[in-house]
């Protein structure tokens, strides 16, 4: 499992797609956490006379209906995305995998019934079930990384599950058990850390899935509100303009299918880098 | 000398998809201190069950039907709960396995691995316990046991990993060993080695030792007891030597004559013996001798009746009918 960086970088030179994916997933977590020193303008600053203009020196990617730099407000918005998908990923993983775990090594009914559950979830489309549980909660950013992390669990118990289940009758599992060690150490210290390459390829992935749907959910109006900087939530407003200032969704498309992209790339990526087998 | 284990008409059932599978029948064994008890047998003979059996660790978990009673060191294992188990393996009972190969965490370093079990059972810090780790590896012949404390278990052959797996075993010095057929998959010289090794230990320390095995040279060159075992049941107990030379039971026959030899056999015929048949499913029901299908001995009475258990002097028992005949 050790990899050195010098590998990684001799790994990312022979494969073009994950060279690129790391590009775009490292320029826009850059251009998120450095917003406020790239950006000229703030990003709720109205200047009404200065609306709807073309992409220029002074706005790079031209001024929206309220003479707000869409600039500034796509760097901005690559803050709430990379927010929201890592938020939603990280808390979705940690709670799939804690049931995904006990599901597997303890079986029998437990088994049962934690995978009744996610198979309930699981049959909905997800992008409606998301929809459904945000309009219940009511709209808002919270609500909808709320949902959306909720749909995307089952998919993080099934996959720990998997791997529990097959890990288990591993030998060095069995030994473990044989020396006295407890459950939740084995479960801790053998099970988990090998069950660590499928889930951060899932990760990385979900992360642009989990931004994806985020910014759908934000561009039907339910997730993040204006005068959020949000993607989604921009081309949503930008979207009876589109025909005559083009600019003003096709940049904030431009990010979000750069971010989704990258991470896709970038997942894809790993499982060859930590899974050699999976390369064929 | 003290006995350390004994099983006493142990029999044992499994409750699965496939309704209630008796695999073990009335076994019967002892382990003193400082012996060495080696288990033969086919595979499916019920040997690795036995094992698993004396660790509480049988597959089904605690659904499984024991009967009879593994008294060890005066403590019946059979009426513990799993909490109170967890004590008695790795530091009272510890096991070492057929895979070296995997039978190591790839993930952690030797060093974490040693001292993860070292620290679950011995109220030791971080440093002492890799002391006590390293003293361990020295003691199972490891060259350079601080190399080998920080390597990964890829980094090493089959042999060092199975010297760490011993070394593992017997870091909590435990009463009784039990190595599950632990020289199978490694090569000849390496076998001889690690089998000085369990024999060193067990010598040093006292300590008890199961060999299960089905290469009987190894076990010849290695054990104090021999305890042939089929399809469940003990057929024959005896000193190594008794066994070896006399076998009494028509099984123990047919093993000792399916070993192949170098030597052309006196009477010319160079093919190499073997038993007809296969061990039985554990759900096949037999009436009487369960070896009786297969053996070339069995008279009328095998196929109705059980063997009684016969017991001779030196420990020597035996399930059969063929010797009573004899005698009468």
């Amino acid at each position: 499992m050790s990899i050195s960086p010098k590998k990684i970088i001799g790994i990312l030179e022979q494969n073009t797609l994950t060279l690129i994916g790391t590009i775009m997933v490292v320029f826009i977590i850059f251009i998120g956490v450095a917003a406020p020193l790239i950006c000229p303008y703030d990003p709720n600053l109205m200047n009404i006379p200065a609306r709807l203009q073309a992409p220029s020196l002074a706005h790079f990617f031209g001024t929206d209906e309220m003479g707000r730099d869409v600039f500034t407000r796509v760097i901005y918005g690559a803050r709430i995305s990379i927010t929201v998908g890592l938020s939603i990923v990280v808390i979705a993983a940690g709670i799939g995998c804690f049931f995904g775990s006990i599901s597997g090594y303890a079986g029998g009914k437990i088994d049962r019934i934690i995978m009744a559950a996610t198979d309930m979830v699981l049959s909905f489309p997800s992008m409606v079930l998301a929809l459904a549980l945000t309009a219940a909660m009511g709209p808002g950013l919270f609500n909808t990384m709320l949902a959306v992390c909720i749909v995307r669990i089952p998919l993080y118990v099934r996959l720990m599950r998997g791997q529990v289940l097959a890990l288990k009758e591993m030998q060095y599992v069995r030994a473990a058990r044989t020396f006295g060690e407890s459950p939740s150490k084995i479960v801790l210290r053998h099970i988990i850390p090998n069950c660590l390459t499928p889930l951060l390829v899932q990760m990385t992935l979900g992360i642009g899935d989990a931004i994806l749907i985020a910014s759908s959910m934000s561009f039907i109006g339910l997730g993040a509100q204006p005068p959020t900087p949000e993607w989604g939530a921009m081309i949503a407003t930008a979207r009876i303009y589109a025909i005559d200032q083009w600019w003003y969704a096709a940049f904030p498309g431009l990010f979000i299918l750069i971010t989704v992209m990258g991470f896709n790339l970038l997942g894809d990526g790993i499982r060859d880098i930590l899974d050699p087998r999976s390369k064929d | 000398m003290e006995n350390i284990l004994s099983i006493k008409n142990l029999s044992v059932s499994l409750s699965g998809k496939r309704g209630i599978v008796p695999i073990l029948h009335n076994i019967s064994l002892e382990v003193e201190q400082g012996h060495i008890l080696g288990i033969v047998g086919e595979s499916g003979s019920g040997k690795s069950m036995t094992a698993f059996a004396i660790n509480q660790l049988l597959p089904g978990g605690r659904k499984s039907i024991v009967d009879g009673s593994i008294s060890f060191c005066g403590e019946d294992l059979t009426e513990k709960t799993e909490k109170e188990m967890t004590k008695f393996r790795g530091k009272e009972i510890a096991m070492i396995f057929q895979e070296p190969m995997t039978c190591l965490n790839p993930v952690f370093t030797i060093g974490r691995q040693m001292k993860d079990v070292i620290m679950t059972h011995q109220k030791k810090s971080s440093k002492e316990a890799e002391k006590q780790a390293e003293e361990m590896l020295e003691k199972v012949h490891i060259r350079n046991p601080n190399r080998v404390l920080s390597c990964y278990p890829y980094e090493l052959s089959g042999g060092m990993r199975q010297r760490v797996m011993i070394a593992i075993a017997l870091s909590c010095s435990p009463k009784l060993l039990i190595a599950d057929e632990p020289t199978t998959a490694l090569d000849v010289t390496i076998q001889a080695q690690i089998i000085f090794l369990i024999k060193e230990a067990c010598k040093a320390t006292g300590t008890g030792v199961i060999f299960i095995s089905h290469d009987l040279g190894v076990v010849s060159q290695l054990c104090d007891t021999i305890a042939v075992m089929y399809s469940g049941q003990i057929v024959e107990v005896g000193r190594a030597a008794d066994v070896l030379a006399h076998p009494q039971h028509p099984y123990t026959k047919a093993l000792l004559a399916s070993i192949p030899s170098f030597t052309p056999r006196e009477d010319g015929n160079d093919t190499l013996s073997a038993i007809p048949g296969m061990v039985p499913d554990p759900l096949e029901v037999i009436t009487g001798c369960r070896f009786a299908p297969r053996c070339s001995y069995a008279m009328d009475i095998c196929h109705k009746k059980v063997p009684p258990l016969q017991i001779f002097a030196d420990g020597y028992s035996l399930h059969c009918h063929l010797q009573k005949e004899v005698e009468n």
